[in-house]
């Protein structure tokens, strides 16, 4: 009898040999006895024993926590000692330090505990799509890209998106599936139908001009209309008749306001009514009037038809701060009312003006001119003599259907994200420009529009050839019916095969639509939707052995590896290799690893894992306070969130060190970001490396603008925030989350304090300072950076008190202060030195990008059961000297990502 | 001479004063489904709003050591002066299992114990409200009502979950973002013949049973914890069946007309709350459902106040206080004067025996989070006297008593035959008049 089972039992280490597949036994996370004696001390007198104050005892509580009670009566033990509410009053208080030191023990030894409770031990669990999955899959199979927004969102339990386990599925969710999938068929059978049609046209921006010059005459014309109403209503005001009704208007509200007389004209005997001077609206005329007396724009306008270059295009101005009044701040265009679905290209011909400051070189391209945000931004480095051509391209789809989302438009960078920001802008450009209005720093030539025809039929839609997608041919046969949704399922399926009864039964709804008195194309959308909310087409299924763990099939593993590194579906070549049972091959799969990683598609990996293994939600949270800080408007967000993204996958693409990402001297950015950060020499929209001096604060993740945004509340800088992340994401030594029912520290309130002198106070308690010790000096090391990111040397802060008011001597002001040491680390002067103490920790840094591929790539919390994984995985990495794309084949390599 | 019967009853009362005038369905026959005793009296309701990053807690509650009804209102709370005698406020609850103290309403009707199934990283149990639309829902076109508020991706410390709501396995309920969907939902009209609609039906359940045919050929072959997760996925297909079920024997009743027009689409914050308020009495006077949740928002709310502080850095006014400190006073007088509209109305609406809305009702208004991170002594108000709950009074309940004792005591007040609740321990009798 023991001869079989020892082979079998080497047979599996051999196969699964380095994993944890095997490794089934946990570690046993225990409270040190050295650190239980402060609970003897201090409670047993009480907590022990039959008749133990309210009925819990200490004296019997187990060291080691290993399942749910013991986990909740430790829980208990740190909620008192957190809140404060033991020991009690009467009693001896505990030894701050010493309490400081049980709490850090404790909390970290819960959330161990909470870990081994909740470990998977290895196994996958089958997962739905998740939601970025599912728009990418259904981009691969009909060429649309469906709006998921409407979906929950699988990142808020805290877990990798991938992870089975936290991935449910309720009613709700499958009816937005059939939603989501029947609008995705509109737009794949409309782009069908418009497969071949070609479309352009151009605008001619000198079309503005004789608007401007229009409302210029108006403006002239309505300005001596209201002085003549206005002169005859004051020689009705000089009426000694109207004395006794002057007197009346001045006593009244506002008596004082310099057109009380005006705006109170029908009370004046021998006032005309300012209508019969042309100001017909339905509003208060006398205003109307009023306001065309004193035509506030009026000089801008003219201005702008000073400009050289009027008679061939047109100049971007500053947003007016009145809706009424002519507005050129946008160039708008309407794509054509009737032109069809797919991909378009936007070019626009475009200048910088010798006002063009180098912060003045930007244009935003967007859609909807009333929106905030643009969807783009370009540095225009044309010049009047020879101005250049922007080329973007847009995929307009159903959802552009309405005006509002058919006009496009260009606009200054950072003229028009809010109205407060428009109207200081504006405000600022007048005070420059002797009280005229904004100097002129972009010029557009044209503006044109194009629909490219469709390059390839994706899949699905190719499935579909034989039926005729509209509604004039004649009905398909039901054997022709039967074959496309065969093939439909099967592309939908990635490859596995439904049942005859499943497909027999889509052929008996289409009929059933058709008899609802549904058109042909509807029914067999209808139908089709069906497939699009099926479990095959939903859920990643594995088959397991109920025995063993067992090694995955060819196809499987290319779906696993093409979601991994794309998050979408394997594509023909991957299939193809799966599908001659070549995939397994250990160099054919370094291949395919090499070819995913370069293809466009790996940006999802790259933006998806990126957010998730950095923490990146705070990126926004905040609003800007753009008072605060102008340049930081809501385009140089969007490019300096980019750049976290940009770095991490050009490190991808050229397999550079994980190291990169603590301390370098280089740096990843466009012209945006070299204009922000004041670097010269570097201009256009793509992202590069760019060397930075070695003094420079720029170099890492540290030195990026958005991370700091992160550790802020979008107008002051958060140094808690950012030392628990630099704990959490770089360090690898993440604070036990923030604990419930600490006392609140108020007694500093309304006074002022630095930051510092502020968050120290922290450390007075010892249920805080368990952590903050930890926390904030990296926080402090770190307020060099304001905000947004700008390297600053000094800071301010102003009390204010309960009301929300300044407080009278409440502002303090003083100079940054990095200096300073680790919990039980070394010490640094400045945020360089700090920089490289934490960027001397690249293994631990590595270590938790090891955690984070391997929750990513395998579906599943990571568990103790890792550890030898974790282990072979950081071990290949390191050999490359921290390469990120060694990690990555490390994972692929590894043998539970072969093992179901 | 008007006729006797219910109908010109209902007519009486349309024209004779300013009352909201009561459904058409209630005086034909409506209630043929309900049990005969209930058709008796007007039946019970069920309202929790929650809110996410607690209350300010120096001006929000009264001193503890002052119970009872001689108390005085704090500020926070002044805006429900006038209803001062029908509200009570209760202290010294909690979920002994919340220890997140960014989740406001994950557990908050649940109680559970956030760690409790192995191999997640988290749970939940069913929430109270699911507890009550198991036996409420078979008398209502809806069984529940989880209002959601509009906000994409919660801002407002909610923590995770769709809505309030969780179904008997503990998966979120996907709520009505919204009033414009909750108005929908509620009160558009089916223009479409009946028998078309019953094929409409027999077409839904064919499309279940295609994907159910699906979901039969990949189970073969999964292991346990697979099949376990495609269960959630019949779980879902069966829960619209059941919907199916009751949407049929509803057919051939329209859906009532609305006592109020469709809302903006642009509503948000204090206009949304007002509104979605609004939909809440619509709701019971129409008797769509008898069970209603809404999971208001926080983020939204501050921001139509004008006000730009973060949400969260507002639940943390402590150390800094200043605008922070205002802002969460503003939120919490703004909160308690919507609340004190939406008690105006329940007592301006007259049911058919001439009782108002608010005697049939059990309203619990609150949040998992007191302030910044602490998750004891939650803010709850309860008002309504649907459940025979003690009202009037400034009620100081034993330290760290379950939440879930004052859900038990009210599901019990209402007449739902439960015998505990989440981590409950028993009713509260202090909240019991």
């Amino acid at each position: 009898m023991m001869k079989p089972l020892l082979t079998t039992y080497l047979f599996a280490a051999l196969f699964f040999g380095s994993g944890s597949v095997s490794a089934t036994e946990l570690p046993i996370v225990a409270i040190e006895q050295n650190q239980f004696t402060i609970l003897e001390k201090h409670c047993t007198d009480c907590h022990s024993g039959t008749d133990a104050e309210a009925g819990f005892r200490v004296d019997n509580l187990s060291l080691t926590i290993d399942d749910k009670l013991s986990a909740t009566r430790w829980q208990k033990v740190l909620n008192a000692l957190n809140s404060g509410e033991m020991p009690p009053e009467e009693e001896p208080a505990i030894d701050k330090a010493e309490k400081a030191n049980f709490l850090e023990h404790l909390a970290n030894k819960m959330v161990d505990a909470r870990r081994l409770l909740a470990d998977q031990k290895g196994e996958i669990t089958m997962r739905r799509l998740n939601r970025r999955e599912y728009r990418n899959t259904l981009r691969e199979l009909l060429g649309v890209q469906a709006n998921v927004s409407e979906l929950p969102g699988d990142t808020g339990t805290g877990a990798f998106d991938t992870v089975g386990s936290n991935l449910y599925m309720s009613s709700t969710q499958f009816e937005q599936y059939i939603a989501l999938g029947r609008e995705s068929l509109n737009e794949a059978f409309d782009r069908q139908a418009a497969a071949g049609v070609e479309k352009k046209t151009r605008f001619e921006t000198e079309e503005i001009t004789p608007k401007v010059a229009k409302f210029i005459e108006y403006q002239v014309d309505a300005k001596a209309r209201a002085e003549n109403w206005i002169k005859e209503v004051d020689k009705a005001v000089a009426d000694p008749a109207n004395a006794a009704a002057i007197e009346e208007i001045r006593a009244g509200p506002l008596g004082k306001h310099r057109d009380i007389l005006y705006r109170n004209w029908k009370k004046l005997k021998g006032a005309p009514a300012p209508e019969t001077f042309g100001f017909q609206t339905e509003e208060d005329n006398a205003d109307k009037a009023l306001a065309a007396s004193r035509p506030f724009h009026l000089p801008y306008h003219r201005y702008y038809m000073e400009q050289p270059a009027i008679a061939t295009g047109a100049y971007l101005a500053a947003s007016s701060e009145h809706p009424s009044v002519l507005d050129n701040a946008t160039i708008n265009m309407l794509v054509p009312w009737g032109w069809p679905v797919g991909d378009y290209v936007v070019r626009f011909r475009i200048a910088a003006t010798e006002h063009a400051t180098p912060d003045r070189r930007f244009i935003e391209f967007g859609i909807n001119p009333r929106l905030q945000q643009a969807i783009s931004v370009h540095e225009v480095t044309g010049t009047m003599d020879e101005p250049q051509v922007i080329e973007i391209p847009l995929k307009f789809t159903r959802a552009n259907a309405e005006r509002a989302n058919r006009s496009l438009y260009l606009r200054e960078k950072g003229t028009r994200d809010d109205w407060e920001q428009a109207t200081r802008v504006a405000r600022e450009g007048r005070d420059e420009n002797n009280g005229i209005g904004r100097k002129f720093a972009l010029w557009v030539d044209w503006m044109e529009i194009e629909r490219v025809p469709n390059v390839e039929q994706p899949p699905g839609v190719a499935a579909l050839n034989q039926l005729p997608l509209d509604d004039k041919s004649p009905e398909p046969k039901d054997a022709d019916l039967r074959a496309a949704f065969q093939q439909f399922a099967v592309e939908a399926f990635r490859g596995d095969e439904p049942t005859p009864a499943y497909l027999d039964q889509l052929v008996e709804i289409y009929h059933s639509y058709r008899q609802l008195g549904q058109k042909p194309s509807d029914s067999l959308k209808d139908t089709l939707a069906i497939v699009l909310a099926s479990p095959m087409f939903l859920y990643h299924s594995e088959p397991s052995d109920p025995n063993q763990p067992r090694q995955l099939t060819d196809r499987e593993l290319a779906n696993r590896l093409s979601y991994f590194l794309w998050g979408s579906p394997p594509d023909r070549p991957l299939q193809d290799l799966a599908d001659a049972g070549e995939l397994q091959d250990r160099q054919v799969l370094d291949q395919q690893v090499t070819r995913l990683l370069n293809d466009p598609r790996a940006d999802d990996f790259v933006d998806a894992f990126t957010y998730q293994w950095l923490g990146l939600e705070r990126l926004d949270f905040f609003q800007v306070n753009k008072n605060h800080h102008p340049r930081f408007d809501n385009s140089t967000r969007m490019d300096a969130c980019r750049e976290i993204y940009e770095t991490v996958g050009r490190l991808l693409k050229n397999d550079g060190s994980l190291n990169e990402l603590l301390e370098s001297d280089q740096i990843v950015i466009n012209g945006v970001l070299a204009n922000y950060y004041g670097i010269d020499g570097v201009h256009g929209d793509f992202y590069r490396p760019v060397t930075v001096p070695a003094d420079s604060p720029r170099g890492g993740l540290l030195g990026m603008a958005a991370v700091h945004l992160m550790g802020s509340n979008g107008d002051t800088s958060n140094p808690i925030e950012r030392g628990v992340w630099v704990l959490r994401k770089l360090l690898h030594d993440p604070p036990p989350p923030a604990p419930a029912n600490v006392p609140q520290l108020a007694r500093l309130s309304g006074k002022p304090l630095t930051t510092e002198q502020r968050l120290t106070a922290h450390q007075e308690e010892p249920q805080c300072a368990s952590c903050h010790r930890k926390i904030d000096p990296i926080g402090f090391g770190l307020e060099n950076f304001d905000a947004v990111g700008i390297w600053r040397t000094e800071d301010s802060y102003q009390a204010l008190d309960d009301n929300g008011k300044p407080v009278a001597d409440g502002k303090v002001t003083w100079t940054i202060n990095p200096a300073g040491k680790l919990h039980k680390g070394p010490t640094f002067e400045n945020y360089l030195q700090l920089r490289s103490v934490i960027a001397a920790q690249n293994d631990a840094f590595a270590r938790g990008f090891t955690e984070a591929l391997i929750q990513y790539a395998l579906g599943r919390p990571i568990g103790f059961t890792d550890a030898t994984l974790i282990e072979d995985v950081m071990k290949q990495g390191k050999r490359k000297d921290y390469a990120i794309r060694s990690f990555v084949r490390a994972v692929v390599h590894s043998t539970e990502f072969h093992t179901k | 001479m008007f006729p006797t019967n219910n109908v010109s009853r209902r007519q009486v009362l349309r024209s004779a004063t300013a009352v909201i005038a009561l459904p058409l369905l209630e005086s034909f026959g409506f209630r043929r489904y309900a049990r005969a005793a209930a058709a008796a009296a007007p039946p019970k309701r069920l309202v929790f709003l929650g809110f996410g990053w607690g209350v300010t807690e120096e001006s929000w509650y009264p001193g503890k050591n002052t119970p009872g009804a001689d108390y005085v209102l704090p500020a926070g709370l002044r805006p429900l002066e006038r209803h001062k005698a029908d509200f009570s406020i209760v202290q010294g609850l909690r979920n002994k299992f919340s220890v997140e103290g960014h989740a406001g309403s994950t557990w908050w009707l649940t109680g559970a114990n956030p760690y409790a199934q192995a191999g997640q990283s988290y749970c939940n149990t069913i929430s109270a409200d699911q507890v009550a639309a198991d036996e409420f829902g078979r008398y209502t076109r809806f069984a529940s009502l989880p209002l959601n508020h509009s906000e994409i991706n919660d801002q407002s410390g909610h923590g995770p979950g769709l809505s309030l709501a969780w179904d008997a396995s503990g998966k979120p309920i996907g709520g009505e973002n919204g009033p414009l969907a909750a108005y929908h939902r509620m009160f558009s009209k089916d223009s479409v013949p009946l028998e078309q609609r019953q094929q409409l039906i027999a077409q839904k359940r064919s499309v279940l049973d295609t994907v159910l045919e699906n979901a039969r050929s990949l189970k073969r072959g999964l292991g346990q914890n697979d099949n376990e997760k495609l269960d959630e996925y019949f779980d879902s297909i069966r829960n619209i069946e059941t919907r199916l079920s009751k949407d049929e024997k509803w057919l051939d009743r329209p859906r009532p007309d609305a006592p109020l027009g469709e809302p903006n689409s642009t509503l948000s914050g204090r206009d949304e709350i007002k509104v979605m308020y609004d939909l809440i009495v619509a709701a019971f006077q129409t008797d769509s459902t008898r069970v209603i949740t809404y999971r208001q928002p926080v983020a939204t709310l501050l921001k139509s106040l004008g006000n730009s502080t973060a949400p969260h850095d507002m639940s943390h006014y402590h150390s800094t206080r200043g605008e922070k400190l205002v802002c969460s006073q503003l939120r919490d007088q703004t909160q308690s004067a919507l609340l004190a509209g939406l008690i105006d109305k329940l007592k301006a609406t007259q049911e058919t025996d001439g009782s108002s809305l608010f005697d049939h009702i059990a309203l619990a208004y609150g949040s998992n989070i007191r302030t910044g991170h602490d998750l004891t002594n939650c803010p709850t108000i309860v008002t309504g006297r649907g459940a025979g709950v003690k009202l009037g009074e400034n009620i100081v309940v034993a330290k760290d008593t379950p939440l879930c004792n004052a859900w038990l005591t009210m599901l019990q007040g209402i007449g739902v035959p439960a015998e505990r609740h989440g981590d409950s321990t028993g009713v509260i009798p202090e909240l019991q008049s």
